[in-house]
């Protein structure tokens, strides 16, 4: 203890102050903003009532006429449908969709597109890549030997799905973080489930009371930030030094996950006929089957005892007892040591073919025979059930909680029992047993609370998520830190005007995303302000729109539907797009793991970014490059930055000049010969626009310099001939076809079409 | 969209002017005023350093897999006294584990080679290092390192980002951030292997929370040891360039009427820098340009040293050229992990790795570049001074396990005090006993020979003003003085 004291710098006598029973917390922290309940407020007055669409314009123009500042005039409508279309969909506009909104002079034109874009499939890829930045998902385990989690993508596709149902945000919390004990049987809240199965993990440490500490920081923090906006993670070590977060406090919130580990495995039926059915045929098939599968076993059972001998050596000493001990026991922890010790220790009933290699002679022919005649029962074997990755509880009964001082599983303080912010409830949770579940129905009890409207903190940090997304900018700019060294609410009315909305809307998102499109601070220009930039450089008032810069996967996304190649799919295991050359060396690329496949279904090169496999030690670079989210944690808002590499990519990845020889194949092949129409199609396809005349002068001018150039290179060798336009039509000069090309790409690598205005 | 008061580049910026009054806004608001690390609209723009640097860049010579100390640099004549002993109880290894489960009571094991001394100032060196050893009057020998971790992904995470999981900005990535680049066609850190991946991969050269601009960027193989760089084959420079014109043509019509947008600029321009980089690049990494004697004084002819010695030659060239920060990995993927068969192990990788070291730091020295350029050396951990005996190995092929409490890194140039040993492990070389040095005060010491004051460099993430010696780190002043 003397020691401790002098670790951490503090007197003995104020430690024990930390650890007493009651805490008080001062009047500053309990008023602070965001623990204050939400109250909805009144919709403030403005000077010009006719300036606001909704409530709002309201909260903003308040603000707004307080410095008698005047907020931007109404976008321009090109300018806005790219906006909005890129905003819920991650694509640009087609032609049609743009002609179709000039066109239409109705009064509710503008509510047509909102609906129609909330309507789209792509929304849920959009705003589910959204949510998978703050869940941390990644499709593989991290550390040294990155394996891949095989049917974790059935999350990702979950989450698009709950977007695209507006699945209510209370509902959906609740499904992922106790789906398994509120919904049992109801295969989709398991794969929910898997929110808190991408922790990175080495499965291959030894020390396993540490892999399981890991774990549980993992999903303490992300729980906090996720759902709460707070940074737990803060009070591992000691309280939190400028929030009211006890140390006590996180070590409650972690005791909600005490008993909770990986549950991957095969995923319920839905319709419980169907799931009956199944059972009797799996049933029926295991009778059938019986003896067969009994010889089997007992032919690998020498294999299975040698892998236990060899694994188990890797083991603690207690995990080695956890794991030799009779099961029935085990406590609570031992249970959880053996758990995580398993998949190192055990093989499935029916091993690999590696695995069955140590079969030699009479036993192995023996076994092989034993195969053939239980393959004569596939007829009547019900087909496999899908598998998911997801989290479970490992019983009714937790292993104990205990506070660790300075985070340390070797210093030990008092056991804690589930509970919330003691700021906001200092009692531990009330716990129910769920019924018919073995589960400790400790995460059910968490799960309410994250959505009780009561509770000042879900609706706000999932409201102001959703601003964030929409402006580039949350009403609090720091969406995962609603505490003190986090950012103020620039509107706290508006904030919790929304929050309230949100929730007496029934958690809809689409309903707040409509409210949110069809303001008009939506729906400003971002033109510069001379004025009103003078008073609010930073644009916290929001007179006008904030201009910037597509996210990496709305870049690719853009580049593929423009060049006609994006395959529109969706769903499914994680893809493999080509790597530019060198990127993959050594172990990444023969890594047990799996390295960076090459991908045998072509068209699936082309898929949205969403669906691109995403392994933490190797992120697909040209997302990447273009700041996609860091997957060891959750992710609150990306960085945007400008570089000479984002560059380089897009000037000489292979990639862009094959989707910019197909953006020219489109245009050549569409829009007849004269050179004008060449260019004016171009430009419509990029910028959902004709070229102006300065600009198709300006292209008259750049082709007329390529072309001799390409003519030189047509002449040339192989090596010197130029990319040329996908499927050109006859009639078409090479060269200007092949200068067609570069003028595709540099449109492609522009700011008009690389920024969102 | 960035005006004179940007947002989404610098969190310490935005948090400064959205934290509105009170304490927090005034504590921000000093941290900005101290620190001078207010935002730009370029991240990389160099910046100047927090007091008068003694080294201007950095040299990182990583041995990875563990070398061993007492074989190395560390030497132990009571392991001579006690060969074949268990450890003494006095060591107090009852609770010592290993990573690989080779015990104290296997034995000690002597160093597998002579030591001598060697300069005017009489340090020690293994008979493995003899080109090494013709420069220790340049060395600041440090026997008493120490790292958290056991294992080799958290001890090379470790001696890259502070801490054993990954996530967090490597040190490279710290510097940059808080120096910026001096050279904008060129990456500002850059990392070299000679074999293969280096274990745990780009976790140790990640920017972690840090913007992705400073992320270390690994050279491939080659003439173009950067993605995408090179354009595409038949690309000539006029097509190239015309390329380019007309790009800028169209943003700056885009931009007409968005002046006050610097972003937008800073796009534009980093299309220029990409075509001033691709041929930088090339350039810097074009070996045909150095003299024979050059080559051969890193042991490019030899062989056994080619490989460690083009990329120690390859790591002058690059600071020569104003790159910040290099790390030159000898034995990537854990090639020094000598668990069986020491003496091989190290014959070998000493064998590539003595000369080419050397070979750099004799030519930093001629051309006036050691002054400003700080050599590191070292591994992740060192090694075990009892044995680990693989099953049935003779004597010969004993190895010894990881040694994460007491090991052996040197320092050399851009300021540091050449020709002295700095702490002290115990009788046997199992634990620094006198003046410990965790990695963070090795990183802490780096940063401060760079100008930079390990406390005073922060980043605000997730509610806390990160920095890059995690929660610790101690000067290690001898160094210098």
């Amino acid at each position: 203890m003397r020691y401790l004291s002098a670790l951490l710098g503090v007197s003995l006598s104020a430690w024990v102050l930390f650890a007493a029973e009651t805490h008080t917390f001062s009047p500053a922290q309990k008023n602070f903003w965001a623990f204050r309940p939400i109250a909805k407020p009144a919709v403030p007055a403005v000077k010009n009532p006719k300036a606001a669409a909704n409530p709002i314009d309201a909260f903003i123009l308040a603000r707004l006429d307080a410095k008698n500042l005047q907020p931007n005039a109404r976008a321009d409508k090109l300018t806005l449908l790219r906006r909005a279309t890129v905003d819920m969909t991650g694509l640009p506009p087609t032609p049609d969709e743009i002609q179709q909104f000039l066109n239409d002079h109705s009064s509710n034109a503008w509510d047509k597109v909102v609906d129609r874009l909330l309507a789209s499939p792509a929304y849920g890829e959009r705003w589910g890549r959204h949510w998978l930045d703050v869940a941390r998902y990644a499709d593989s385990n991290g550390f040294k030997a990155d394996e891949t989690r095989p049917n974790i993508w059935r999350y990702r596709d979950y989450v698009i799905k709950a977007f695209n149902d507006d699945k209510p945000y209370d509902r959906f919390v609740k499904e992922q973080i106790a789906g398994d004990e509120l919904y049992p049987n109801d295969p989709e809240a398991l794969v929910a489930m898997g929110f808190n199965r991408h922790w990175i993990d080495e499965t291959n440490a030894a020390a396993l009371y540490t892999r399981r500490q890991e774990t549980l920081d993992d999903m303490t923090t992300v729980t906090g930030v996720a759902f709460l906006g707070l940074t737990f993670g803060c009070a591992r070590c000691h309280d939190h030094k400028f929030d009211p977060i006890l140390t006590k406090d996180y070590y409650r919130l972690q005791a909600f996950f005490a008993n909770t580990s990986f549950g991957d495995g095969p995923l319920p039926l839905k319709d419980p006929a169907e799931r009956q059915k199944y059972q009797e045929q799996k049933a029926a098939w295991e009778e059938k089957t019986k003896d067969i599968r009994a010889e089997m076993a007992k032919l690998v059972q020498p294999l299975r005892a040698s892998k236990i001998e060899s694994g188990i050596k890797t083991f603690e000493a207690d995990v080695q007892q956890a794991i030799l001990m009779d099961p029935a026991q085990r406590n609570p922890m031992q249970a959880m040591m053996y758990h995580t010790a398993e998949p190192r220790i055990t093989f499935d009933e029916e091993p690999d073919a590696r695995t069955l290699r140590g079969l030699k002679g009479e036993n192995g022919k023996r076994y092989q025979e034993l195969k053939k005649q239980l393959a004569a029962f596939d007829s009547i074997r019900p087909a496999p059930l899908p598998e998911g990755q997801f989290m479970i509880d490992l019983g009714p009964n937790a292993p104990p909680t205990y506070i660790l001082h300075g985070g340390s599983l070797d210093a030990r303080g008092d056991e804690v029992q589930p509970g919330f912010l003691s700021i906001l409830d200092p009692a531990d949770a009330k716990i129910t047993p769920p019924a018919g579940v073995n589960s400790t129905g400790r995460r059910s009890a968490l799960a309410a609370w994250l959505t009780d409207p009561k509770n000042p903190l879900p609706a706000r940090v999932m409201v102001n998520r959703i601003w964030h997304y929409h402006f580039g900018r949350g009403i609090v700019a720091t969406p995962g830190d609603f505490g003190l060294m986090g950012a103020r609410p620039t509107h706290p009315e508006l904030l919790d005007y929304l929050a309230s909305y949100f929730v007496e809307n029934g958690w809809s998102m689409k309903k707040l995303h409509r409210l949110i499109l069809t303001s008009n601070v939506y729906q400003q220009s971002s033109a510069f302000n001379e004025v009103a930039a003078e008073a609010d450089p930073d644009d916290n008032l929001m007179w006008r729109y904030q201009r910037h810069r597509m996210e990496a996967e709305a870049v690719r996304d853009s580049m593929l539907d423009v060049s006609g190649l994006l395959n529109p799919k969706m769903g499914g295991p994680g893809v493999f797009p080509p790597l530019p050359p060198g990127v993959v060396t050594g172990l990444s690329a023969t890594a047990a793991a799996g390295g960076w496949r090459q991908e045998k279904d072509p068209s699936n090169i082309n898929r949205r970014s969403v669906y691109i496999f995403v392994r933490r030690n190797l992120r697909y670079p040209m997302l990447q490059e273009f700041d996609s989210a860091n997957t060891f944690e959750s992710c609150d808002f990306r960085k945007n930055t400008v570089t000479a590499p984002q560059s380089l990519d897009l000037l000489n990845n292979d990639l862009i000049i094959d989707w910019a020889q197909n953006f020219a194949g489109r245009v050549l092949n569409d829009s007849g010969l004269t050179p004008e129409a060449q260019v004016d199609r171009a430009f419509r396809l990029a910028y959902g626009r004709a070229a102006t005349p300065e600009e198709q002068k300006m292209a008259a001018d750049f082709l007329a310099r390529q072309m001799p150039m390409m003519q030189e290179r047509l002449a040339g060798g192989d090596q010197a001939k130029p990319p040329m336009p996908a499927n050109v039509p006859p009639g078409i000069n090479p060269a200007r076809a092949a200068a067609f090309v570069d003028l595709s790409q540099m449109l492609l690598d522009s700011n008009e079409f690389l920024y969102i205005n | 969209m960035r005006v004179n008061h940007h947002w989404g580049v610098s969190n310490r910026r935005e948090f400064f002017t959205r934290a509105g009054s009170g304490l927090a806004g005034i504590a921000l608001a000093s941290m900005l005023a101290e620190d001078g690390f207010a935002a730009s609209a370029d991240p990389l723009a160099p910046k100047p350093p927090q007091f008068p640097p003694k080294a201007k860049n950095v040299i990182w010579c990583f041995m990875e897999g563990g070398p061993s100390q007492v074989d190395l640099f560390d030497p132990k004549p009571e392991l001579e006294r006690l060969a074949g002993q268990p450890v003494p109880p006095s060591f107090h290894t009852d609770n010592l584990i290993t990573a690989q489960g080779a015990r104290p009571s296997d034995g000690l094991l002597p160093a597998r080679r002579p030591f001598r001394q060697h300069g005017q100032s009489g340090l020690w060196v293994s008979e493995w290092l003899p080109n090494i050893a013709e420069m220790v009057d340049d060395i600041a020998v440090i026997r008493s390192c120490q790292s958290d971790a056991v294992n080799h992904v958290g001890g090379v995470c470790q001696m890259n980002t502070g801490t054993i999981l990954a996530g967090r900005p490597s040190l490279g990535a710290w510097v940059m951030y808080g120096l910026g680049s001096a050279r904008r066609d060129l990456p500002s850190f850059v990392v070299m292997q000679d074999d293969k991946e280096i274990l745990g991969g780009v976790q140790n050269y990640s920017s972690g929370f840090l913007p992705a601009t400073f992320q270390g960027t690994l050279f491939r193989q080659g003439d173009t040891p950067i993605l995408n760089l090179k354009p595409p084959v038949g690309t000539t420079d006029a097509q190239e360039r015309s390329k380019l014109d007309f790009l800028r043509q169209l943003n700056e019509r885009f931009s007409r009427d968005k002046e006050d947008d610097t972003e937008l600029d800073a796009r534009t321009r980093s299309y220029e820098l990409a075509y001033q980089m691709q041929s930088a690049a090339p350039e810097a990494v074009d070996l045909s340009q150095e003299s024979d004697a050059t080559k051969k004084l890193y042991g490019m002819d030899e062989p056994e040293t080619s490989a460690y010695g083009s990329n120690c030659l390859l790591a002058r060239r690059l600071v020569e050229r104003g790159v910040r920060f290099v790390e030159v990995y000898s034995g990537s993927g854990s090639r020094w992990d000598a668990h069986s068969d020491l003496i091989n192990n190290h014959t070998q990788n000493c064998r590539s790795m003595d000369k080419p070291v050397a070979g750099l730091l004799k030519d930093l020295k001629a051309r006036g570049l050691l002054k400003d350029t700080l050599v590191v050396w070292g591994g992740e951990f060192g090694r075990t001074p009892f044995a680990q005996i693989g099953a049935g190995a003779p004597p010969e092929r004993y190895g010894r396990d990881h040694n994460p409490w007491g090991f052996t890194m040197w320092m050399a140039g851009g300021g540091v005090k050449g020709g002295q040993t700095i702490g002290t492990t115990d009788e046997i070389g199992l634990r620094a006993v006198d003046e410990p040095h965790h990695v963070w005060d090795v990183h802490a010491s780096i940063l401060y020979l760079l100008g930079l004051d390990h406390l005073r460099v922060t980043y605000q993430h997730n509610g806390r003003a990160e920095r890059p010696t995690v929660t610790g780190g101690k000067l290690i002043p001898k160094l210098w003085t």
